[in-house]
């Protein structure tokens, strides 16, 4: 568990704190985005984490031991760290990058380079074909893969993700956060996760901590955090297609009418959907195949059915406030 | 003033020869005090602690190199006098400023998301400064060092003046009898000297790069 408490940090040759009184628990195995505008706080709030900025004041907790008074490099050690911008050693081949902090860990040589073939195949990188090759004959993409598997290379129990698929193209950002999740699902580290696109905080988030001007705006799931955003800002920063991203975020199983008797009569319905696809998905088949009612299927059986009303229950249920817009 | 080819040979093969050994000798020795100097001042005044002053240094460093060299001799006369020692100290405060300013820049050459990724991930201040600072900047400080080696081969010339003989020997003793000959000469020893001087350290450089950056 990470615990922030009161954190402020106060630039020397700025009026206000670049971050201010900021708290936070992070529960193990969790993945927090912290997500708001550029210049709000968040990556120097990451950056306090692994204290490559001291904080000016508040304390910092990792299971309960206190980060300021730890060793700073053997904390960096144990704690995974990615940055937009990459920063793979220029000089040094892709296995060695990878190799970094198990080398610093001191490990066996054999260790180390059997560590570093499977977490090159972890994050999809053939071994022996990258393996020897330099940072710079690298795509992006790869760079990236590379990156990640650098920071998870001494397997740590936390990582620090600062705007980590921000360099790449959407399609390969796409692509690289379905795989980190994918990651994320069989190795359930605590992930602190900085990002300014709020589609992507919902996509990789447990629970999202909305930042602006240094100081935490609201710290929820991203289902609280749509269907209850806490002011104006949250609003705004979700966007107008707030009743559609909460479609994208809630399943179809979640919200499907469980009725016998409907579903005899949906025999034979041509429009279906499977029952862990988004709600956005059915709601895209009642727009092409023009009907009013979804049959939810899980393998061939239909279990339930979603029709008009249970759609715009849920999203008027949800975000009713914005009449105040 | 009429060209005596023989004459030329003549101090090319039987004056110079004797002249090259004292020549390097003016070279190096100021070369490696000043990499001695100048290569720890200028990774010093990249750690954040000095960090403020690098711009004075250099400063006060470039100030010195626009004082001729000869000028630097005669300041220093009545404390060093005459000799190989006066010589061997003005052309090494000669030599400084390429080095160090290589140096520095070199070092903070290095790509900001490097030096901070290495640091992410555990590195200490020394083993950034050893195993990425240093690889990285390595060729731009060997290049300040090949800049100096070859511009005091030029100044070492000048050592004669205080006594320090050397390549300079010949040619002031050209200027002094009007004997063409001798100063070409000795320009042309020069002239090899300097080109393989910077041969020899560009292929101790390529052998210590690290191999990505060839």
């Amino acid at each position: 568990m990470i615990e922030l408490e009161g954190l402020t940090k106060h630039y020397p040759n700025s009026k206000k704190p670049a971050v201010d009184d900021f708290s936070l628990k992070m529960a193990e195995g969790e993945t927090c985005v912290f997500v708001g505008p550029s210049g709000c706080g968040k990556t120097t709030i990451l950056r306090m984490i692994n204290r490559l900025v001291e904080p000016t004041s508040g304390s910092i907790r990792i299971d309960g031991k206190d980060v300021l008074s730890a060793d700073q490099d053997q904390l960096r050690r144990n704690m995974g760290y990615v940055i937009q911008q990459i920063g793979l050693l220029p000089h040094r081949t892709v296995r060695d990058n990878v190799a970094l902090v198990p080398r610093l860990l001191g490990w066996a040589e054999e260790r180390t380079l059997k560590r570093v073939q499977e977490l090159l195949g972890l994050v999809g990188l053939d071994p022996e074909e990258t393996g020897g090759k330099y940072p710079h004959q690298l795509s992006g993409g790869q760079m990236q893969r590379v990156g990640v598997a650098r920071a998870m290379a001494a397997d740590p129990p936390i990582m620090l993700m600062d705007e980590p698929f921000g360099a790449v193209d959407p399609i390969v950002r796409s692509r690289l956060q379905d795989e980190f999740l994918q990651i994320q699902h069989s190795f359930n580290k605590t992930i602190c996760f900085v990002t300014h696109d709020i589609d992507e905080a919902m996509k990789m988030g447990d629970k999202v901590a909305i930042i602006n001007e240094g100081k935490l705006v609201q710290h929820g799931t991203p289902m609280e955090v749509l269907s209850q955003p806490a002011g104006p800002f949250v609003r705004n920063l979700l966007g107008e297609d707030r009743g559609v991203k909460l479609l994208d975020l809630t399943k179809c199983q979640d919200l499907m009418r469980r009725d016998e008797g409907l579903l005899q009569k949906l025999q034979g319905n041509p429009c279906t959907i499977g029952a862990l696809q988004p709600v956005k998905a059915a709601l895209e088949v009642m727009l092409r195949k023009d009907c009013d009612t979804v049959t939810v299927l899980r393998g061939d059986r239909a279990v339930g059915a979603l029709t008009w009303q249970e759609i715009k229950g849920h999203i008027h249920g949800l975000s009713g406030e914005d009449h105040e817009l | 003033m009429n060209f005596d080819f023989a004459a030329f040979l003549e101090a090319l093969i039987h004056r110079s020869p004797p002249h090259v050994l004292e020549h390097l000798l003016l070279v190096l020795v100021p070369l490696l005090l000043a990499v001695a100097i100048s290569f720890p001042t200028g990774i010093l005044l990249t750690r954040p602690r000095y960090r403020p002053f690098a711009g004075q240094v250099l400063a006060l460093l470039n100030a010195g190199q626009t004082i001729p060299p000869l000028a630097v001799i005669c300041i220093f006369l009545p404390v060093w006098g005459l000799g190989y020692r006066p010589a061997v100290i003005a052309l090494t405060i000669y030599a400084l400023l390429p080095i160090a300013r290589n140096t520095i820049a070199g070092i903070s050459g290095v790509p900001l998301e490097v030096r901070e990724a290495a640091r992410g991930m555990g590195m200490t201040a020394r083993e950034v400064l050893l195993q990425v600072e240093l690889p990285l900047s390595f060729p731009v400080i060997m290049t300040g060092i090949k800049t100096s080696a070859v511009l005091t081969v030029g100044t070492a010339t000048l050592a004669t003046l205080v006594g320090a003989r050397g390549m300079g020997a010949v040619i002031f003793a050209g200027i002094n009898f009007r004997r063409v000959e001798l100063i070409l000469a000795g320009t042309l020893v020069i002239g090899v000297m300097a080109l393989l001087l910077d041969r020899i350290l560009t292929l101790i450089e390529y052998a210590l790069t690290p191999r990505f950056l060839r």
